[in-house]
């Protein structure tokens, strides 16, 4: 008898509820899509790089390419091996992998490919077939020979070798996906501001018949657990769709994604298609819900109405969160102060806006000499008062589409930047083992209308501290110090870095700097296998790939018998052709069959999964925004039926309806315009606690901070957008034949 | 000032028309004061909805001053028009509640009616003090009486300087007490501008003290 006194609310304002279950549905599908691509991105990264950086190859000790003879030799020694050739079709078709199912098997559980070598699926076929396509097409073709990791023992005169078929991106991408699930906590707390306001308009509306029931004698405990039923029942009912949803938009966007990532590294790797529903976001969001929707009740009642009653609490406390989370935020020393921090920041800046913007327009309009303008503004006040929950949920939306535009732009940036960086030449050859680098960059530095080249050495040193320890870094020599090194970006440099590191200088990567508080200027000694190298540290330049150390000196500084891990020539071909360069060194080293890397190719198909990653982030702000907008008009709409007597009101009192319309629309444009500008500097906070923060402390770098100014035209172009939306909706309840306002429905402090 | 004749108006609810004026003409002088009676629902508000054009009739025409409105003519935007110049500086509404905005105090209220009527501001205090509520100017309407809020409404529908003042029962949500104060206010300063007056109301006293009577209730052949 009592629940259905409590529950029939709903059934006289259906409206209501379906908003309620919309919102709370909504809420569900954003996040659980934003945590399933997260999760699911992450794997396949993961997986991604297993694959690639697990691979081990057979290769000849004289740099010949592999043949089929090779295999059969190798297999007749007992030796596991599998052949794996490359076809490459032309255009959009891509390259085929031809691979042996048989040859496979002693590969046992660890089969490079994963599954789908085993199923023949696209990319792959049997290697006869693939044999026969490059043979009747003419298509370019390569083959390797797979082995497993854990053979260490080959015949003389083949070495094992990593297996890549593309760049190892592998800590951009960590840190991409750290900052989508920041991203993803951000639209969780968005998403629960507006189920919150949506509830708690319902709740003010039942306020009435509570304290009705309550003199009827029904203790308020009771009601209480009536409500936390009723909120759990609708809830549980409106995640339900949520989740689905959420997976089947993670589906759908994941797509894309999936498809970059086969064409990068041939394998399925992304588990997109076969969504599961995430249970675990079920807890997540039950709990969000009743915390969001019943929170009031955990603060002890006479503190609720201390704190309503005090303006003073109404500032101080969440000047004192933004304060403190700011605070956090600067000096954090570890990864949660900073989620901890901006938590607080988030709840400060949002308690605060509205009131301020309140309080600015009410200043502004004592201060306005037009009457009607005067109108405007506190009209104007009074929505930013009585919007407050979807008016802060769309301050932090702009504000997230702000951080992640600002975020992606710069990661695309960057990554290009150390694409270019690292791929510098249109083309790089690696040196075979038993070849002579040296005389390799002597026949370039011999041959003319050759355009720019360097020879680049990777190694592992130590450097020598202070404490006479050793620490291990990574080796980067280069020569000639030329243009391909003008991408460098340095972050910090004496003058004339480069010519320093011609004659003598060193370079470090921020990793190395950051972690040893390393400057320009500081003295370094670089610990080789027999001998040192001392000197300046000319510069410190951005690496984004890697989470070692790194020291950069100029080749020729290095002895000649020093035996790197790794060495390559990058070649601009100017005036010749590749082909000829390259049959020019395999004459010098005796080789045939040099493989040459065109790095464009790499370079786009890199490219091709970042910018599914970029899309994807961005469709999700972009979606978060959608909702807040449309909740913003949901909460609009409702509260300006208790409202549209007052413009009723100005057409009585002689203004034109297209008058009244016309000031309707200026307001609801002026309250979204003031909500994009309050996003803004949150926006850029974002921006620089995602780059700047959250990234040097999980990975030891930063990324440069850009803004981005036309963008904030942008947005705000849209915020004006939406608020005409709103306006023009609003319109519907100014009808020309609209009743007069014969009565206000009680006025009250409420309405102003 | 006011001349309405062979006015008719009805309603459709619930598909079937229900007529609530019909066949009315009455005629009311410049500056004399005429009270609409009858029983709710005879159409009180619907007849004042109409001389302020808030409403369109059915049949017949309304003039007002040099102003007539036919059912056809004017037409359109250009009537819409002719009326929103006519409420924004001629004629003066007050209803029985809801008259001021409320987030606007009482002085900014009557400054905004006046501003739109094209009145000179500066004379919002004496509009008050005159209908005695020159002390609460600055509180917002949800901050004083019922009664003190329509003595504001009063006060800015006088400072528009009306030639006409349509009245949908000014004190019907007051006290005897009240209301004949507030009804004090009305008249005297009625008479002192000479504006007309249309005032709807249930009240024989309040009736009483207007020189015409319009009968809603009984068949319409007033003059
Ligand atoms: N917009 C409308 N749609 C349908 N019927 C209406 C509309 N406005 C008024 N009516 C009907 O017209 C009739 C007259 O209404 P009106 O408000 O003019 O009465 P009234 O005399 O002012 O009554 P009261 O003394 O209660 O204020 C009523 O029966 C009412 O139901
Ligand atoms: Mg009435």
């Amino acid at each position: 008898m009592l629940a259905k006194a409590v529950f029939s609310h709903y059934r006289r304002h259906p409206v209501q509820l379906l908003a309620l279950v919309v919102m709370i549905t909504l809420a569900t599908m954003l996040w659980t899509g934003v945590s399933v691509l997260t999760d699911q991105a992450r794997v396949s990264l993961a997986e991604s790089e297993a694959a690639v950086a697990g691979r081990q190859q057979v290769v000849r000790s004289d740099g010949q390419a592999v043949t089929v003879n090779d295999f059969a030799l190798l297999r007749t020694q007992g030796q596991c091996v599998a052949p794996w050739l490359e076809v490459q079709r032309p255009g959009a078709e891509g390259r085929v992998i031809g691979i042996d199912p048989l040859a496979l098997g002693c590969f046992g559980g660890a089969v490079p490919g994963g599954t789908a070598g085993e199923q023949l699926g696209a990319p792959f076929m049997d290697i006869s077939e693939a044999v026969s396509l490059a043979r009747e097409q003419g298509y370019d073709s390569r083959l390797s020979l797979l082995m497993p990791d854990n053979v260490t023992l080959l015949p003389v005169g083949y070495r094992a070798q990593d297996f890549s078929m593309g760049p190892a991106t592998g800590e951009l991408a960590d840190s991409f996906l750290l900052n989508l699930d920041a991203l993803s906590v951000l639209v969780l707390l968005i998403t629960g501001l507006l189920v919150r306001s949506v509830y708690r308009l319902g709740l003010a509306q039942r306020r009435g018949s509570f304290a009705l029931l309550q003199r009827f004698g029904v203790p308020w405990g009771r009601l209480q657990w009536l409500l936390v039923l009723e909120l759990v029942l609708i809830s549980s009912l409106a995640i339900m769709p949520g989740l689905w949803l959420g997976s089947q938009l993670a589906g759908l966007l994941g797509g894309g994604f999936a498809q970059a990532l086969d064409g990068l590294f041939d394998v399925t790797l992304y588990a997109g298609s076969q969504t599961a529903v995430p249970w675990s976001a079920l807890w997540i969001m039950l709990a969000l819900v009743m915390l969001v929707c019943l929170s009031d009740w955990l603060l002890p009642r006479h503190w609720q109405r201390g704190m309503r009653a005090k303006r003073l609490w109404r500032w101080l406390l969440p000047a004192l969160a933004l304060g403190v989370g700011l605070l956090l935020v600067a000096l954090a020393p570890a990864l949660w102060w900073v989620f901890a921090g901006t938590t607080l920041v988030l709840l400060g800046v949002g308690t605060l806006t509205p009131v301020l913007l309140a309080a600015l327009a009410d200043g502004l309009g004592n201060r306005s000499l037009h009457p009607l303008g005067r109108w405007r503004l506190r009209e104007l006040a009074v929505m930013l008062r009585q919007l407050a929950l979807p008016v802060v949920a769309l301050q932090l939306a702009v504000a997230t589409v702000l951080a992640v535009q600002a975020l992606v732009t710069t990661f695309e940036a960057t990554f290009d930047d150390w694409l270019d960086q690292r791929l510098a030449a249109p083309f790089y050859l690696m040196v075979p083992e038993d070849a002579d680098g040296h005389r390799g960059a002597q026949l370039l530095a011999e041959l003319d209308g050759v355009g720019p080249w360097q020879r680049v050495i990777g190694g592992r040193v130590s450097l020598l501290q202070d404490s006479g320890q050793r620490l291990p870094v990574d080796l980067f020599a280069v020569a000639p110090i030329g243009p391909l090194l003008d991408q460098w970006q340095l972050l910090d440099s004496l003058p004339q870095p480069w010519q320093r590191l011609e004659e003598g200088g060193l370079m470090v990567n921020e990793q190395l700097a950051r972690r040893q508080g390393l400057r320009p200027g500081d003295s370094l000694t670089v610990r080789l296998d027999e001998q040192q190298i001392e000197g300046q540290i000319a510069g410190v330049y951005a690496d984004y790939g890697r989470p070692a150390g790194e020291v950069m000196v100029s080749a020729d500084r290095l002895p000649e018998d020093f035996s790197g891990t790794s060495e390559s020539l990058s070649i601009t071909p100017g005036e010749h052709s590749i082909q000829a360069i390259q049959r020019d060194l395999e004459a010098l080293w005796g080789v045939d069959n040099l493989s040459v890397n065109d790095n464009a190719s790499i370079r786009q198909l890199a490219n091709r999964v970042f910018d599914q990653t970029f899309m994807l982030t961005r469709a999700i702000s972009v979606l978060t925004l959608a909702l807040a907008a449309v909740s913003l008009l949901i909460m609009g709409w409702v509260f300006f039926t208790t409202r549209a007597w007052t413009f009723q009101l100005l057409r009585v009192w002689g203004l034109p309806l297209q008058g009244v319309r016309s000031q309707l629309r200026r307001l609801a444009v002026t309250l979204t315009l003031a909500v994009a500008v309050a996003a803004l500097p949150l926006g850029i906070w974002l921006t620089w606690v995602l780059v700047s923060r959250i990234n040097p402390l999980a990975f030891g770098w930063s990324l440069p901070m850009a803004v981005y100014p036309l963008f904030w035209l942008e947005l705000g172009v849209l915020c004006a957008g939406i608020g005409l939306v709103i306006g023009l909706l609003m319109h519907r309840q100014l009808k020309p034949g609209a009743p007069p306002p014969v009565s206000a429905s009680g006025i009250t402090g409420e309405e102003r | 000032m006011v001349t309405v004749e062979q006015l008719g108006k009805g309603f459709t609810s619930a598909g079937e028309p229900v007529p609530v004026i019909s066949g009315l003409s009455f005629q009311v002088s410049r500056g004399a004061s005429l009270a609409v009676m009858g029983r709710s629902g005879s159409g009180k508000s619907t007849l004042l909805n109409l001389l302020c054009g808030l409403e369109s009739p059915d049949r017949g025409e309304i003039s007002l001053g040099e102003h007539r409105f036919a059912t056809q003519n004017p037409a359109g935007a250009e009537r819409d028009a002719q009326w929103a110049q006519l409420r924004c500086s001629t004629i003066g509404v007050v209803f029985q509640e809801a008259n001021l905005m409320p987030a606007l105090t009482l002085a900014d209220n009557v400054r905004l009616r006046a501003h739109l009527a094209g009145q000179a501001p500066g004379a919002e205090q004496q509009w008050l003090e005159r209908l005695g509520v020159g002390d609460l100017g600055q509180r917002f309407a949800d901050q004083v009486s019922g009664g003190q809020r329509q003595r504001a409404a009063l006060a800015m529908v006088f400072a528009m300087k009306p030639a006409l003042i349509l009245a949908d029962e000014p004190t019907g949500s007051l006290d005897r007490h009240t209301a004949d104060a507030v009804a004090d206010c009305l008249f005297a300063v009625q008479q002192e501008t000479g504006c007309t007056l249309l005032l709807a109301t249930h009240d024989g006293l309040l009736a009483g003290r207007c020189d015409q009577l319009l009968d809603l209730s009984r068949p319409h052949d007033h003059g």
